[in-house]
């Protein structure tokens, strides 16, 4: 039944080719545009790392200014990120699973190959555990473990694009690269690894793309770097007394992340971050009240607001076109329905119910809304790819598998809506009426 | 006229006239709140900045040999730097510089008249060599420029310092700014004296609300990680002089990396978004009216389709082609009219709910007037090639096939 439904319906299509591509024409760019901005949407508002969004956790302190809250517009939130010993106080912990302090450095590359010149690169320097926590894959070798952290071990990984680069691609576990004014041991290549938004440090920018080279952030003594990120500070420190009075210092650079597990760990570690906060006072620091946040990614992301507001313009925008297109479909539809009225007429006479009538119609809706989803989506992935070589974001946007049910689903509603009311139409009309005409 | 047989007509077979009143009404919407956010990103694209934007190029140097730890080296270095650069042929003025106005990243600070209490002001702030007014084509309109005594006071002695117009309005709202001194808002430590006034700069964030307010204080400062000039060429010697830079700065010290980039490459980085926001909504709004017209076309066609024997029982009946085709014209032209009406409320609708969703501007009516205009010419035109089939039918129609 459902396959003559939808041969007929193909049969219908094809009778007036010219029109038949206006209606698919019509859906498909309804689709194209709605999809793509439905997926830009998804893409900036999604769980970058669904596995275990709930179990990773943003650390927070207030250490800012006792006159002062760290933001005027929400004076009730902690400072976005800590200081550099903070960090060192509460690495110390035992608690979480898995943690990581990290920022951001700009450093001095140079390449292997004696042709090229040294370059600057964007260094992500963190803990061991930032791989296994994060998941990162590797598709050479693995991270470091803590043993390097501790023993200050120079051991790099890199990303597939920058192994290409320095090495010419393949497994370049063991081989050597200079970096500033030392020599590091490769310990792992990656695999690409684009985690969307980029949620493990948002202020320089959740739509970038992870950095191309991760080492040890204890180098940091080493090359006496400062973040290329943020840095804030309210109190002055002396300037002249070397790196160390920087490092001590109130300035906040770091961002800090926990692997909690169980609701016992999350309790333990706030306990612990109230007891540590509560000890700085006794030195002097934290002159504001007590408050220290866990957040995990998703509350991190909302409370970072990643999701551009032109992303939730454009996606309602987009919708309204799609709405367009539909609103469009029914004029056409009417006009291609009333036209085959005697068709109709003979068939209601020898006995077609309007029920079958409509039915038959709708699912020609469908098919048009089916075959028209797929150009869109065509041409949708076609629009993305052009925004992602507008945007220079490295492939930010693309159709996954649900994205592309939902241009389906979009294009199969368009269809719904369309072809609701001409079937209708169709459907009551008196066969009489058209016989006599024949 | 016709309206009565027009509205009669119509209300005889209603669907035609919902269709195109909805249509036009929800293209207008769209298209008149698209347009408001592309006039706003615009502005934000196009407002002067105060800067020589065309004929600026910045030269980043990153050394990578130990012998940049040392201040005298850096100096020495920097001197010949900018002795090479100002002699190119093509080269205006040089300037060391440590971050870049237009490119987003920078240092800022608070800051209050000494003598006054209350809130800092945010002000950030470039720390710069000598001749870096001229290097960045601003002008100064009070005081005066740096001078060599002006750099490197020692330390935590309060600098000379220069200002915007807009930076000096709001820590000096009584006008009384150059000469006077600003502080810390917190500790009232003196921190610098202006010594000059600028007419306008944007700072490292021209997207900003303060993008107006900066301040050059004299430096620049010692950092072996970076060294930095902005240079500005003659008025469209930018191509010629780009290639010239990076042999100039490696022939004075090779060992550092440098990046040659104009200053508008790093606007534009910095404002992709807003770019690519203009052009899809363009392409958007441009789509939408082309679809919106197409389904106007559709709809006449069907429309005249359908009547052909009225039309030729009225033209067998005396009617003259031109009355066929005001009727058509007229029956359009009122039936977008109602829809652009129910549009204007449906715009501010959807304004309201963009507003709320995405902090879109709000919209004036002028630019709902100028979106009536034009779809309403838009629904004309679409309509006259239907019509004019109309017209073509003959009076004979009406003796066949009845």
């Amino acid at each position: 039944m459902f396959g003559y439904l939808i041969r007929i319906a193909l049969l219908s299509l094809r009778r007036n080719p010219v029109l038949s591509s206006l209606l698919i024409a019509a859906i498909a760019l309804g689709v194209a545009v709605s999809t793509a901005f439905v997926t830009v949407y998804y893409i900036y508002s999604g769980d970058p790392i669904p596995s275990k969004s709930d179990r990773l956790y943003y650390v927070q302190m207030d250490n800012w200014n006792p006159d002062r809250p760290y933001s005027r517009n929400r004076p009730e939130i902690p400072p976005e990120q800590i200081t550099y010993r903070d960090m060192r106080g509460i690495m110390a912990s035992e608690i979480p699973t898995y943690q990581s302090g990290m920022f951001v450095a700009s450093l001095t590359i140079h390449p292997p190959k004696a042709e090229q010149r040294p370059s600057r690169e964007r260094v992500r320097m963190c803990f061991a555990d930032f791989f296994p926590m994060f998941e990162v894959p590797f598709a050479y070798g693995g991270g470091w473990d803590r043993g390097s952290d501790r023993n200050l071990e120079p051991v790099v990984v890199l990303d597939a694009i920058t192994n290409d680069r320095l090495f010419g691609g393949g497994n370049s576990v063991g081989k050597s690269l200079r970096i500033e004014d030392r020599q590091f041991t490769v310990t792992g290549v990656l695999a690409p690894w684009r985690p969307s938004p980029r949620f493990y440090d948002t202020h320089t920018g959740a739509s970038q793309v992870p950095e191309g080279i991760y080492m040890p952030l204890e180098f940091v003594r080493e090359f006496e770097v400062e973040t290329a990120g943020n840095l804030l500070i309210w109190s002055d420190y002396d300037e002249n007394a070397g790196f160390e009075a920087f490092l001590g210092s109130e300035a906040i650079w770091i961002q800090m992340w926990v692997q909690l597990d169980t609701s016992e760990q999350r309790q333990a570690y706030s306990d612990f971050l109230d007891a540590y906060v509560l000890e700085q006072k006794k030195l002097g620091r934290f002159g504001r009240p007590l408050n220290n946040r866990l957040l995990d990614v998703m509350g991190w992301l909302k409370d970072q607001e990643v999701v551009p507001e032109e992303a939730t313009g454009l996606l309602v925008l987009s919708l309204l076109f799609l709405l367009v297109c539909a609103v469009n479909l029914i004029g056409i539809l009417l006009g291609k329905f009333l036209s085959r009225a005697p068709e109709v007429g003979v068939r209601r006479a020898l006995g077609a119910s309007r029920a079958s009538v409509f039915l038959q119609h709708i699912v020609e809706c469908e098919v048009v809304g089916i075959i028209g989803g797929l150009f869109g989506l065509g041409l949708s992935a076609l629009f993305l790819r052009l925004i992602n070589r507008l945007l220079d974001n490295s492939g930010q946007f693309g159709l996954d598998l649900p994205m592309v049910a939902a241009g389906i689903g979009l294009a199969l509603i368009a269809g719904l809506v369309a072809g609701l009311y001409p079937a209708w139409r169709i459907c009551r009309l008196a066969p009489a009426v058209h016989l006599k005409l024949q | 006229m016709e309206l009565g047989p027009i509205f009669r007509a119509l209300m005889h077979n209603p669907t035609r006239f919902w269709l195109i009143t909805f249509e036009v009404a929800l293209t207008l919407a769209i298209v008149v709140n698209c347009v408001a956010i592309i006039l706003e990103q615009r502005e934000l694209l196009t407002r002067p900045s105060g800067l020589d934007e065309p004929n600026l190029v910045v030269v980043t140097t990153d050394p990578f040999s130990a012998d940049f730890a040392e201040d005298e080296f850096i100096d020495t270095v920097r001197d010949e730097d900018l002795r090479r650069l100002r002699a190119l042929p093509g080269v205006k003025a040089a300037a060391a510089i440590d971050y870049l106005p237009l490119a987003g990243g920078g240092a800022i600070t608070g800051l209050r008249a000494l003598d006054a209490d209350g809130e800092g002001q945010p002000a950030p702030f470039f720390e710069v060599g000598i001749g870096a007014l001229e290097a960045l084509g601003v002008e100064l309109v009070a005081g005066r420029d740096h001078v060599e005594s002006d750099l490197r006071p020692g330390d935590d002695e309060p600098v000379n310092l220069i200002m915007t117009q807009a930076l000096a309005d709001r820590i000096f709202p009584d006008g009384d700014s150059l000469g006077n001194s600003v502080a810390d808002p917190d500790t009232g430590e003196v921190f610098g004296h202006v010594v000059g006034i600028v007419r306008q700069m944007h700072n490292a964030w021209p997207r900003s609300s303060i993008a107006g307010s900066a301040m050059l204080i004299p430096g620049p400062p010692y950092d072996q990680r970076r060294i930095r000039y902005m240079v500005r060429t003659e008025s469209g010697a930018l191509d010629a002089v780009f290639n010239e830079l990076e042999p100039t700065m490696l022939a004075v010290n090779a060992d550092r990396i440098v990046t040659i980039r104009p200053i508008a490459e790093y606007k534009r980085r910095y404002f992709d978004d807003e770019i690519v926001l203009v052009k899809v909504l363009t392409t958007l709004a441009v789509l939408l009216i082309a679809v919106t017209s197409l389904g106007i076309i559709g709809l006449t066609s069907f429309s005249v389709t359908q009547r052909t024997r009225e039309i030729g029982t009225r033209r067998a009946l005396g009617a003259t082609r031109s009355a066929v085709l005001r009727y058509f014209v007229i029956e359009i032209w009122v039936i977008t009219g109602i829809g652009l009406a129910l549009g204007a409320i449906l715009t501010y609708a959807l304004n309201y709910a963009l507003a709320h969703l995405a902090g879109a501007p709000s919209i004036d009516w002028p630019l709902i007037a100028a979106g009536i205009v034009l779809l309403w010419g838009i629904g004309l035109l679409s309509a006259l090639a239907p019509a004019f089939r109309a017209t073509l039918v003959p009076p004979v129609v009406t003796t066949r096939s009845v």
